[in-house]
């Protein structure tokens, strides 16, 4: 800046400045008509803050490195971008051919029409007209056999590659190559200037499953543009047609809009069928009138003739009692010695008379038989008197019935499987096992019996016989009631059904012990009342493990059979085994509160034994 | 001035018609662009079916169709009458909906300068915006060939459901249905009478095709299944295994031995029949695809889709050759001309026909206001077009005549909305017509051998103008 300012102005303008000069007195004559639209770089000095950004800032040249900026001279290093406008494609005539676009991406035999005057109708030809006409047979001709071929092709490649399994293909000639190494001496291909190749094709294995997976499924590509649509837009529906659209929804007897179901006295209400009067033809009515009307008459007959009949039966009867009157009368005065004449007939013609009068009963029975049901009649006479060999001959079942025992079928054959054996293959029934096993007496005998030795004393040596009688009938029980004063009370019961309803084993004891000990009676008895009376009290007991008892329990004891349900309560608390008559069998205890005599409370053990056989301990 | 008029009333005419307006039988307008006039009156006709199409003023049958003789000069006298009935009702809606007084410029059809092309009025008008639209040469309805009516001729009962689908044999002895009650029939032609039942579909059967080439039933059904019956044995030999869905129809191809199906699974599956191999899937449709038809000519495979589209296809690569969007709605009919190299496609707005093999735009067959189920062409150019609330419309193919309506009534015992049309089909000698119905019944129709051009005529109008529908 300094510098230029001292130096003189130069006399000589240089080459740059020359061009300058001039560029400035054409834009100052240009200035008048038109602004100049070009850009230039600042010159240098003045491009501070100056960032290239256009093309032309560039000018023609290249990046300006001292501007620490990405700069593209010449869009050099910019990512190119596509333009998918169609370059404008002329006709013959010089006229714009708009339908480039819509044929861009077709195939180039595609027929496409875009114009007006494709949707023209045109003028109405003669049928004769040469445009109008089939191609010849051998334009067809032709073009059949060029397709054939190609379908066939097609088809024959296609049916190939659904075989699994397809010849092996037939190998190409082999080829012979000469071949004419480069590096040529002695040391080299064994000497031998040339060589010949024999190349073969290899074979391939025609069962080899494919290399190289097929199975993806390829997306389809882009589907080619659509056509131009050659149609001037649908009109707009009318009214009319809109509501000649709409259809009517159904409506339902049952469901209401809703979906709900119709209540039925409202459908019903809905559909006015009780609005309607039923009109019942008035033949309906004679006809009842008449039905009712002869019903009536044909009583009135049937009356009428039971009221003849009757009087014919009544007149009968007296007929017949008088005709007896009259004999009674003349057996009297036979009696009364006066004969009449009537006693000279003999006895020879009255026997006559008896057997002809039989005979006519017969027939009448016959008669009246056959009259009766002349079919089974018949049938029934003609088999009376048939032969036994006729009878099996013509197959008339014999009704004849046998001594010998018949079994059920079905009850055979057991041993056949599933269908046969377990209840004919019902799934309901569970017959798993088609019979016991080892059934029969002697098992229970070996499994459920006391062993001798152990219980001898108890039962003595007739143990046999008491297991094999029957345990309740006819065998007088008998309980050995032990007080805790040791006393031992015998008692016998008749019927041993009555062993387990105490109750009624109570007013036995009473009945029959009264008189043998008085005692200990009034004291059962006491006993039993007060336990009857209380039965909380029975519940509490000092021992823990019979307070275990249940309050419920006794509860129930107390509204059915209570005794009895109570002392089975207790059965599984108390097992004695100190005890020398408990004998495996039910050890029944009671706890009971007595009133007279013993303070404290008492036990009571009622051991019934197998045969009927029981203890009260008290 | 007058086609201004006329391009105004265009939707008022052709607003849907209601069946009652069908039964009533007055025309709705004298200047009805398409010469969809109901019978008058006085024409005798079966109350179980509609003919339709009186021209108020035939051309006699022997003149010639030239300018001079566009103009009748003896009018029959059902022409006059049904011009009387429908003069008032079409000048009264002219005067209503005419915006400014223009005197004499809408004439009655019969009126000696209408013969004129339009442009030339409307040149006197002055208008030139309009003019430089109409310079051009303004499109006039050819002549329609001429059709005898068909009649119905019996009905066939049998079947325990829906019938969808119907196939005559090759050698016209018997045609095949098959029905909602997933049975297939076959049935003597002649005499109607049942022949067999196919029992094995376990869902409704919703095609049926007889093999020209060998002596194979096709049937395919709502079960996902395509069977291949032997007609010798009455058994199937082989099932075709491939749909996800419902299968809704099937082809066969002309020479080669090829099937194709179409189902709800949007796609179509070419099969080689002897192999059971699918050779192609033609996916591409984005909906049910409804019905397919081969050809052994390019594009060999057409499919109608309920996406709205037809596509081509080119059976070698298995690929789309082209794709018609013109339908607004479901397409479930295609059929192919016998003759022609042409194609109709059947939907609820329009029956579109197009020229082979690509596909271009012919012309529109309107007027058939119902869902199209199935389309049937013979070789006398007869379009019958069937719809699922029961009509039938029959049109001359050329022109787009709609030269009869019919709406069978239902079999007894069957609701009226129980009318409805599955599939029609030509018998081989094309004297029979034999249509699928909802009424669980089959009808066949034959030509009216009484009718001739004069009981029945054409009521065409020369300078009838279509209407333009996209």
């Amino acid at each position: 800046m300094a510098l230029t300012s001292f130096l003189p102005a130069p006399t000589q303008l240089s080459q740059d400045q020359l061009e300058a000069e001039e560029k400035a007195r054409s834009q100052r004559s240009r200035q008048t008509s038109l602004v100049s639209s070009r850009r230039e770089p600042p010159p240098y000095g003045y491009r501070k803050g100056w960032i290239p950004r256009l093309l032309e800032d560039f000018g023609d040249g290249g990046a300006f490195p001292e501007i620490h900026v990405a700069q593209y001279p010449l869009d050099m290093g910019r990512k190119k971008k596509m333009s998918n406008a169609l370059a404008i494609q002329v006709d013959a005539e010089g006229k714009i051919k708009y339908d480039a676009i819509a044929r861009q991406g077709q195939s180039k035999d595609k027929v496409i029409y875009s114009k007006y005057t494709d949707l023209v109708p045109k003028e109405v030809m003669n049928a004769d007209d040469p445009d109008l006409q089939r191609p010849d047979e051998e334009a067809i001709k032709e073009i059949t056999e060029k397709t054939r071929v190609a379908l066939e092709k097609s088809v024959s490649q296609k049916v190939a590659a659904a075989m699994p399994v397809r010849a092996a293909d037939k190998l190409a000639p082999a080829q012979y190559i000469r071949y004419t190494p480069s590096q040529q001496g002695v040391a080299f291909n064994s000497g031998a200037k040339q060589r010949v190749i024999r190349m073969v094709e290899m074979q391939k294995d025609p069962m080899e499953p494919p290399r190289f997976k097929i199975n993806k499924k390829i997306p389809r590509g882009p589907p080619s543009p659509p056509a131009p649509v050659m149609h001037s837009p649908s009109r707009k529906m009318t009214v009319k047609e809109q509501q000649e659209w709409k259809i009517p929804p159904c409506i339902s007897n049952w469901k209401n809009a809703k979906g709900y179901t119709i209540p039925l006295d409202k459908r019903l209400a809905a559909d006015g069928r009780g609005l309607q009067t039923v009109h019942i033809n008035e033949n309906f009515a004679k006809l009842a009138e008449a039905l009712y009307i002869a019903d009536r008459k044909a009583r009135e007959a049937v009356e009428m003739r039971a009221q003849v009949e009757r009087k014919m039966a009544q007149k009968e009867k007296e007929k017949h009692e008088e005709k007896l009157r009259e004999m009674a009368q003349k057996a009297r005065e036979r009696r009364a010695g006066i004969k009449t004449h009537v006693e000279k007939e003999d006895g020879e013609a009255r026997e006559r008379d008896e057997i002809r009068h039989d005979r006519r009963k017969e027939r009448q029975h016959d008669r009246n038989l056959s009259r009766a049901a002349p079919d089974k009649r018949s049938k029934l006479q003609r088999n009376e008197n048939r032969d036994i060999s006729e009878v099996i001959a013509l197959g008339v079942p014999n009704p004849r019935t046998s001594n010998e025992v018949q079994y059920d079928q079905r009850l055979f054959n057991q041993s056949k499987g599933m269908d046969s054996g377990f209840g004919c293959g019902e799934d309901e029934i569970y017959n798993v096992y088609d019979q016991a096993w080892r059934g029969g007496k002697d098992m229970a005998q070996n499994i459920y019996r006391p062993s001798k030795n152990l219980d001898k004393d108890m039962y003595g040596d007739d143990l046999e016989a008491r297991i094999k009688t029957n345990r309740y009938q006819g065998r007088p029980l008998s309980f050995n009631i032990y007080t805790s004063e040791n006393k031992v009370v015998h008692s016998h019961f008749s019927s041993s059904l009555d062993l387990f309803p105490i109750r009624s084993f109570l007013v036995q004891t009473v009945d029959k012990e009264a008189e043998k000990d008085q005692f200990s009676l009034r004291r059962i008895l006491s006993v039993w009342t007060n336990f009857w009376k209380k039965p909380s009290n029975t519940v509490a007991l000092k021992d823990p493990q019979i307070a275990a008892v249940p309050r419920n329990m006794s509860m129930k004891a107390k509204r059915e059979g209570r005794s009895r349900y109570f002392v089975q309560s207790e059965r599984t608390v108390v097992d004695n085994p100190n005890d020398a008559s408990h004998m495996g069998n039910t050890l029944y205890m009671a706890r009971i509160k007595t009133k007279s005599g013993c303070q404290s409370p008492a036990l009571l053990f009622i051991t019934g034994e197998g045969g009927g056989y029981g203890k009260i301990l008290l | 001035m007058a086609i201004k008029l006329r391009n105004e009333y265009g939707p008022v005419l052709h607003m849907p018609t209601s069946k009652e307006n069908l039964k009533e039988k007055v025309p709705q307008s004298a200047s009805d662009s398409y010469g969809h006039k109901q019978y008058p009156a006085n024409q005798g006709q079966e109350v179980e079916y509609l003919v339709t199409g009186t021209h108020p003023y035939p051309p006699g049958p022997g003149v010639a169709l030239t300018a001079d003789t566009k103009i009748q000069r003896m009018p029959s006298e059902s022409a006059a009458q049904s011009l009387a009935v429908a003069l008032p009702a079409s000048q009264a809606r002219a005067d209503a909906n005419r915006p400014v007084p223009t005197g004499g410029e809408y004439r009655h059809p019969g009126a000696p300068d209408r013969a004129q092309p339009a442009g030339a009025v409307v040149m006197e008008g002055g208008n030139a915006k309009n003019s430089a639209l109409m310079a051009k040469k303004a499109p006039t309805m050819p002549k329609p060939q001429w059709h005898p009516p068909w009649k119905l001729y019996r009905v066939i009962s049998g079947h325990l459901g829906w019938v969808r689908c119907i196939a005559v044999e090759p050698g016209n002895q018997w045609f095949v249905t098959g029905s909602a009650d997933r049975t297939i029939k076959i049935w003597d032609l002649a005499s109607g009478k049942l022949k067999l039942s196919l029992t094995g579909h376990i869902s409704t059967v919703r095609g049926v095709i007889v093999s020209t080439r060998s002596p194979y039933l096709f049937s395919c059904g709502e079960d996902k299944q395509v069977k291949c019956w032997d007609l010798e044995y009455n058994k199937v030999i082989r099932h075709y295994h491939g749909h996800l869905s419902a299968v809704y129809g099937l082809d066969l191809h002309p020479t080669i031995d090829v099937l194709v199906t179409c189902s709800r699974d949007s796609t179509a599956r070419i099969w080689d029949v002897r192999t059971k191999a699918s050779v192609h899937t033609l996916s591409g449709h984005t909906n049910a695809v409804a019905t397919v038809r081969c050809q052994a000519a390019e594009p060999q495979i057409i499919t109608g889709s309920h996406d709205t589209t037809i596509r081509l296809w080119d059976l070698v690569a298995g690929k789309t050759r082209v794709t018609l969007t013109n339908h607004k709605k479901s397409v479930r009919a295609v059929v192919l001309h016998p003759r022609h190299y042409t194609f109709a496609s059947g939907s609820p707005d329009n029956i579109k026909q197009w020229k082979f093999p690509d596909g271009s735009f012919i012309q529109n067959l309107s007027g058939h206001n119902a869902i199209i189920n199935t389309l049937t062409v013979n070789s006398d150019g007869v379009l019958v077009s069937g719809a699922d609330n029961g009509t039938m419309h029959l049109w001359d193919w050329r022109t787009g005549y709609n030269f009869q309506r019919v709406h069978a009534a239902v079999q007894p015992g069957s609701l009226d909305s129980e009318s409805g049309i599955f599939a029609c089909a030509f018998d081989q000698s094309e004297s029979r017509l034999l249509t699928a119905e909802a009424d669980k019944t089959i009808k066949v129709y034959k030509e009216d051998d009484t009718a001739t051009e004069e009981t029945h005529p054409v009521s065409w109008k020369p300078e009838i103008i279509k209407r333009k529908r996209f």
